[in-house]
């Protein structure tokens, strides 16, 4: 048999549903947001949905959207990589014990968004905390982090949520580093930061990049955390997309669909740009070409 | 290099990891429990009373769950087998972008995909079903059980195939005997993730299966909003119980069934 013809048919069973769902859903999205195979006949030119949206508030989700998937993604990464660092170097029956940490990654997104509501929320636990030491004497008076319009209830969630994320990709990738590495740039007078920047970062480095991918684009693009937490004005693009879906009558369709067309040509073009960006900046320092094949 | 004061961190484990659940536990036996009592006046059992009266209900909810993440596990590691192996073992032009092509549907927004194939779905009859939920789900989850069986296939190399085929065993008999048995540490990391994935979402099972078939997370979710939060709780405890009890089944028998072999 021919080598391509082989390959084709060995990569079948997933290049087709890739193909046929996932294709096709998107480009039925994309055709939606055009008025094109619409359920009802679309008045209007082709490009009207994305007109509408450039007029709209939806800047304001997008930077919304943008600024909870950015910062929740890169506290998770420090988080789990402190954590993991911290596991790594646990006694081992202690790194046995370590396996609570898996409990987040077990609990769905609803969940912890109930958990960060249980803590924070005005009525929760820490509001009840700070009256009991004087701090407020109502539950008004507490600061409202959930649904203050600020996006920090869902940072928490989605920190909580991806800390342990980060933590098994890097304690995965610390299992493969020799912990003497460690002690020898010690005893050649390396401090703590030195070890870190110059023996376990660049270490890391590709397990790191690869989880801020996956948390960022999660946190961007998710619909369940914000569901719960988040705020209407401005609401999170999923939230936006799925009130335009769901929640006002069909001519909006178009829009809503635009509005999602937009965060996944947005979502490509970060990875790609990232990816770049990583690849330039570790081909100017020194030992380059070792961090290279590691990526 | 073990510090000595390095297990200190473990009580920050317990704290940042442990403690959410002790306040769920405490919830779920504390009904009353309201602003500003840092911890509850009274335990009672009326949440679990509450769930044990509508348990008929509950488990239905949950069978639902447990059939169609089990089925999406099922599918996708069938159709992630063969092109595991490929990926593993041989090269070709373009290989690094259609494996990047290839995990794209678990990196994108899942909603953007996800409503575009609705209205397929809805011409073809299956929104709403059972299937439909199924293959909408395996669609973005798939790539986690290529990535891990890859990662298996490339952890034994391909000696053992050849020296089974050597001795003249034909396909079947070296996938079944040879190839599986070694493949099983991946396939439970990547059935796993899979597992978890299709069983804590919400939002897909709720577009495509319409509210019509039925899951744990979308009984759950009106709960989470309740003022009251020990049934919200109590149910969300239970989740947890499902996949944990699950993976320490599947952990056992692999391990019993490793020893068998005499692999261990």
């Amino acid at each position: 048999m021919r080598p391509a013809l082989h390959t084709v048919l060995k990569l079948a069973p997933v290049l087709l549903p890739c193909l046929l769902l996932f294709g096709g859903g998107l480009a039925l999205a994309v055709a939606q947001s055009l008025g094109l195979w619409l359920p009802f006949p679309h008045a209007g030119a082709m490009g009207d949905a994305y007109v509408a949206l450039w007029k709209g508030h939806m800047a304001d989700s997008f930077l919304l959207s943008l600024r909870v998937g950015l910062v929740s993604a890169a506290l998770s990464v420090v988080l789990g990589t402190m954590l993991a660092v911290g596991l790594w170097r646990m006694p081992a029956g202690l790194q046995q014990l370590g396996v609570v940490y898996k409990i987040p990654l077990i609990l769905p997104h609803i969940a912890v968004a109930f958990i960060v509501l249980v803590f924070f929320a005005k009525s929760g636990l820490l509001s009840s905390l700070a009256y009991h030491a004087g701090l407020i004497d109502r539950p008004a008076a507490f600061p409202s982090l959930v649904f203050g319009g600020s996006g920090v209830g869902m940072i928490m969630a989605y920190v909580y949520k991806e800390t342990p994320f980060v933590l098994l990709m890097a304690y995965a990738s610390l299992k493969r580093l020799d912990g003497r590495l460690l002690d020898t740039a010690h005893m050649l007078g390396a401090g703590m930061w030195m070890q870190w920047r110059c023996v376990l970062l660049p270490h890391l480095a590709p397990a790191l990049h690869t989880s801020f991918i996956i948390l960022f684009l999660y946190a961007f693009g998710a619909f369940e955390i914000p569901f719960l937490l988040g705020e209407s004005k401005p609401g999170m693009l999923s939230i936006e997309a799925y009130n335009l879906y769901f929640q006002r009558d069909l001519s909006f369709r178009p829009q809503a669909m635009a509005v999602l067309v937009c965060m996944f040509v947005f979502s490509l073009g970060f990875i790609v740009l990232y990816m770049r960006a990583v690849q330039r900046f570790a081909s100017r320092r020194p030992g380059a070409a070792a961090r290279e094949r590691k990526l | 290099m073990r510090r000595p004061y390095s297990h200190l961190l473990y009580p920050l484990f317990l704290a940042f990891f442990l403690v959410p659940l002790a306040v769920l536990v405490l919830y779920a036996m504390a009904p009353g429990w309201r602003w500003p009592d840092v911890l509850p006046a009274s335990l009672s059992g009326r949440a679990f009373g509450f769930l044990a009266s509508r348990s008929g209900i509950i488990a239905r909810h949950m069978g639902a769950s447990l059939v169609y993440s089990l089925a999406t596990t099922g599918l996708t590691l069938l159709l992630c087998l063969a092109p595991a192996h490929h990926l593993a073992r041989h090269t070709f032009r373009g290989k690094a972008v259609l494996e990047g092509v290839l995990l794209a549907p678990a990196l994108v927004p899942s909603m953007t995909f996800s409503m575009g194939i609705h209205y397929a779905f809805i011409r073809l009859g299956l929104a709403d079903t059972m299937p439909g939920v199924v293959l909408a789900l395996s669609v973005f989850s798939y790539p986690y059980m290529l990535r891990a069986l890859i990662t298996g296939f490339q952890s034994f190399g391909p000696e053992y195939e050849q020296c089974a085929r050597h001795l003249g065993a034909g396909w079947w008999m070296r996938l079944t005997q040879v190839e599986l048995p070694l493949l099983v540490p991946a396939m439970v990391a990547g059935g796993s993730v899979v597992f978890l994935v299709a069983f804590s979402e919400y939002f897909l099972v709720f577009l495509i299966g319409g509210g019509v078939v039925p899951s744990y997370t979308g009984y759950l979710f009106p709960f989470l909003g309740d003022a009251d939060r020990s049934v919200a709780s109590a149910l969300t405890l239970l989740f947890l119980l499902v996949p944990v009890s699950l993976f320490l089944l599947v952990e056992l028998l692999v391990t019993r069934a490793y020893r068998r072999r005499g692999m261990y």
